[in-house]
């Protein structure tokens, strides 16, 4: 899944902030004017990626024009010196992306990794397992199984299967267990074929109330004796 | 009182092994097989016919009930997920207060194959037992088998507060309500719900995975009675050795 630019990139990148931490009159030395904002860009709409200036400026070398030009803002290939505008046109999208827009001006698999892969560079792998407390309290599931132990791609779910965002199942109101027994969420694999089957071995899944008090160190209140 | 209870489990823990096996295979067909190590670590045994009375083993034979409406609850304990609204219902319900409970959810891990954990989720409430130790221990008669239900209930007002009856139960499922200087207990929302006309308990309608299954043995049509004596079904009872004699029935599915 990840190609060697990635590996060379992150070599790179390491290198880079070792300096960093290693000299702090490197530190202070950030020019915002040369090497843009140094806090990483967080879009939250519609799902959380990140963008860095630092690796794109300071270490890539490009120039602010290669993204901050009004024309190409206009074509939606480009991006304003503000916070907020991609994700206001509604059409920060991996589908817009993959048409070259955006981020995929560049990141089109040739000049820089491609918006198909590497997902987890831009959106961060969830480290703590995801619990659901509605429908029923409480449904666990972990990224760091699924993704690092079993293997899976990012794409085997999202967004076919799962939003990017945590709570959007639940918010459908159909997140029930008819639903993953017709195939669709966890049940697309849970199905007795690809995993063990969403009508099966109910408490992989559930934890209960106590597994859920367990998980957040609440005491439990069962009361009594 | 203690005393009483080790003398009935004396008394009436004969366990599987006097069966001739004849009779072991009759019981094994009518599914009483027991299981399971819950309820702090009692290891459940088969009722024999001889010790049981009237009823042969756990389950009483279809037809002959001793009350009328004959209450029950078979709970298909595989199908339990711990979400607990059954007991938030009854929280709400029958007012019971945050230090005590009426039913409650036990939680049991054992480890299965593969280094694997297995959680298993048991819902625990009065079993209206045929033979209550708590009403034979009771001494002001506060707490009584109703007639006609079989239900075990409470005259608050008669009940000193001794929690005689607490540590008779076998199943821990009585708690001492500071409110009302009474203990308290499951009544199958008596009170609350059955006796205006509601034809199922709080905790069993907010089951959401179809566990708790209450219902009247005497009508063949009810699915308590359908789930009971399905044929090729399993069913068991907590602390069958005590002589209780309960009405709450386990199975898988
Ligand atoms: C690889 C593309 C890229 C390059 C190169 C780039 N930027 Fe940006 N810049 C962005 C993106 C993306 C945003 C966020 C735009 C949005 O949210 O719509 C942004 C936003 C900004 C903002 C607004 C920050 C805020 O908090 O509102 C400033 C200021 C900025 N850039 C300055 C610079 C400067 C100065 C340079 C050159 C030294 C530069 N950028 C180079 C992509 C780039
Ligand atoms: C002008 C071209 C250009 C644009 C536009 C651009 N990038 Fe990049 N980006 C690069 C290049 C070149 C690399 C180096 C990686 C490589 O060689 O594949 C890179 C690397 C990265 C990395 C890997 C470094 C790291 O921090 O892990 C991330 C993440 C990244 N870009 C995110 C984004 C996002 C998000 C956007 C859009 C908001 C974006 N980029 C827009 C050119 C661009
Ligand atoms: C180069 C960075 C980058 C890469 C690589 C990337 N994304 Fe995105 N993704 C973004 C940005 C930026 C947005 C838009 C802003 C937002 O929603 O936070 C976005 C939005 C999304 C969205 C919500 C919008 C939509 O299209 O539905 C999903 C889902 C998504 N990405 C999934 C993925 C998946 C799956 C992969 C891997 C196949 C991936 N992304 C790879 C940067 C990236
Ligand atoms: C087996 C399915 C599966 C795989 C594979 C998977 N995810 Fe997820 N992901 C989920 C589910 C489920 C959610 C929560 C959706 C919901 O609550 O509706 C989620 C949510 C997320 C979120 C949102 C977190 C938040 O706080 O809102 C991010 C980010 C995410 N996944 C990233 C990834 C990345 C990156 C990969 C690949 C490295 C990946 N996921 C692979 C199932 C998966
Ligand atoms: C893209 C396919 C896929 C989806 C979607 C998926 N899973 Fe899985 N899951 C697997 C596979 C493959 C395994 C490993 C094989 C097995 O255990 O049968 C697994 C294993 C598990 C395990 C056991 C992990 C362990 O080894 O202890 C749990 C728990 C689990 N999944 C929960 C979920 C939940 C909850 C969801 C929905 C939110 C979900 N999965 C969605 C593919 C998937
Ligand atoms: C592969 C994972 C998985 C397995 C296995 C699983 N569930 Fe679920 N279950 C979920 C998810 C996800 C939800 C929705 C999220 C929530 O309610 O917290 C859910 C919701 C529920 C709900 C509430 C919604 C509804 O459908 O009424 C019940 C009840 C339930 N499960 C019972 C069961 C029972 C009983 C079993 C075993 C026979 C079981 N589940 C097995 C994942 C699973």
């Amino acid at each position: 899944m990840i190609n060697n630019k990635i590996i060379t990139f992150a070599t790179v990148l390491l290198a880079g902030s070792f300096f960093l931490t290693g000299n702090g009159h490197a530190e202070e030395a950030y020019d915002v004017q040369a090497y843009g904002p140094k806090t990483t860009i967080i879009f939250n709409t519609p799902v959380t990626a990140s963008f860095d200036h630092k690796v794109h400026t300071a270490d890539i070398g490009l120039d602010c024009s290669s993204c901050h030009d009004s024309e190409m803002v206009a074509e939606k290939r480009g991006f304003a010196m503000q916070r907020g505008v991609a994700e206001a046109t509604g059409q920060f999208t991996m589908a817009a992306m993959a048409e070259g827009q955006f981020c995929g001006v560049c990141h089109d698999g040739d000049m820089a990794f491609g918006v198909d892969e590497n997902c987890a560079a831009c959106h961060q792998l969830p480290d703590d397992p995801i619990i659901w407390t509605a429908p029923v309290k409480a449904v666990i599931f972990s990224h760091d199984q699924h993704v690092n132990d079993i293997g899976l791609d990012c794409e085997s779910c999202h967004s076919d299967v799962f939003a990017m965002k945590v709570g959007a199942a639940p918010a459908t109101g159909n997140y029930t267990m008819r639903a993953l027994n017709d195939g669709q969420y966890c049940g697309a694999c849970h199905d007795g074929e690809t995993a063990f089957a969403s009508n099966t071995q109910c408490n992989t899944c559930h934890i209960g109330v106590k597994g859920y008090n367990r998980a957040m160190g609440t005491t439990p209140d069962t009361g009594g004796h | 009182m203690e005393m009483k209870i080790n003398e009935l489990e004396k008394l009436e823990n004969e366990g599987v092994e006097q069966l001739p096996s004849e009779e072991r295979r009759k019981f094994l067909k009518f599914g009483m097989v027991v299981t399971g190590v819950f309820l702090g670590g009692t290891v459940l045994s088969l009722t024999s016919t001889r010790t049981a009375g009237a009823m042969s083993g756990p389950v009483p034979e279809a037809g002959k009930f001793p009350y009328s409406p004959h209450y029950t609850m078979v709970i298909r304990g595989n199908r339990c997920v711990g979400c607990e609204l059954c007991k938030e219902a009854c929280v709400t319900t029958n007012n019971v207060p945050s230090y005590g409970y009426r039913t409650t959810i036990l939680e049991k891990k054992r480890k299965i194959a593969n280094e694997a954990v297995e959680t298993a989720f048991m819902p625990v409430l009065c079993n209206q037992c045929n033979r209550p130790p708590c009403v034979r221990v009771c001494p002001t008669t506060a707490t009584y088998k109703d007639k006609t239900t079989g239900i075990v209930r409470m005259h608050y007002k008669r009940c000193i507060g001794c929690k005689t009856c607490m540590a008779a139960c076998p199943y821990n499922a009585r708690y001492f309500k500071e409110e009302n200087r009474a203990v308290d207990k499951c009544n199958f929302c008596w009170d609350t719900r059955l006796s205006k006309g509601e034809t199922t308990t709080a905790c069993a309608e907010a089951c959401p995975g179809d566990v708790r299954i209450f219902g009247d043995l005497t009508d063949p049509k009810s699915d308590a009675y359908k789930l009971l004596y399905a044929r090729d079904k399993v069913a068991w009872v907590l602390r069958p050795e005590t002589g209780a004699m309960p009405n709450i029935y386990y199975m898988n599915d």
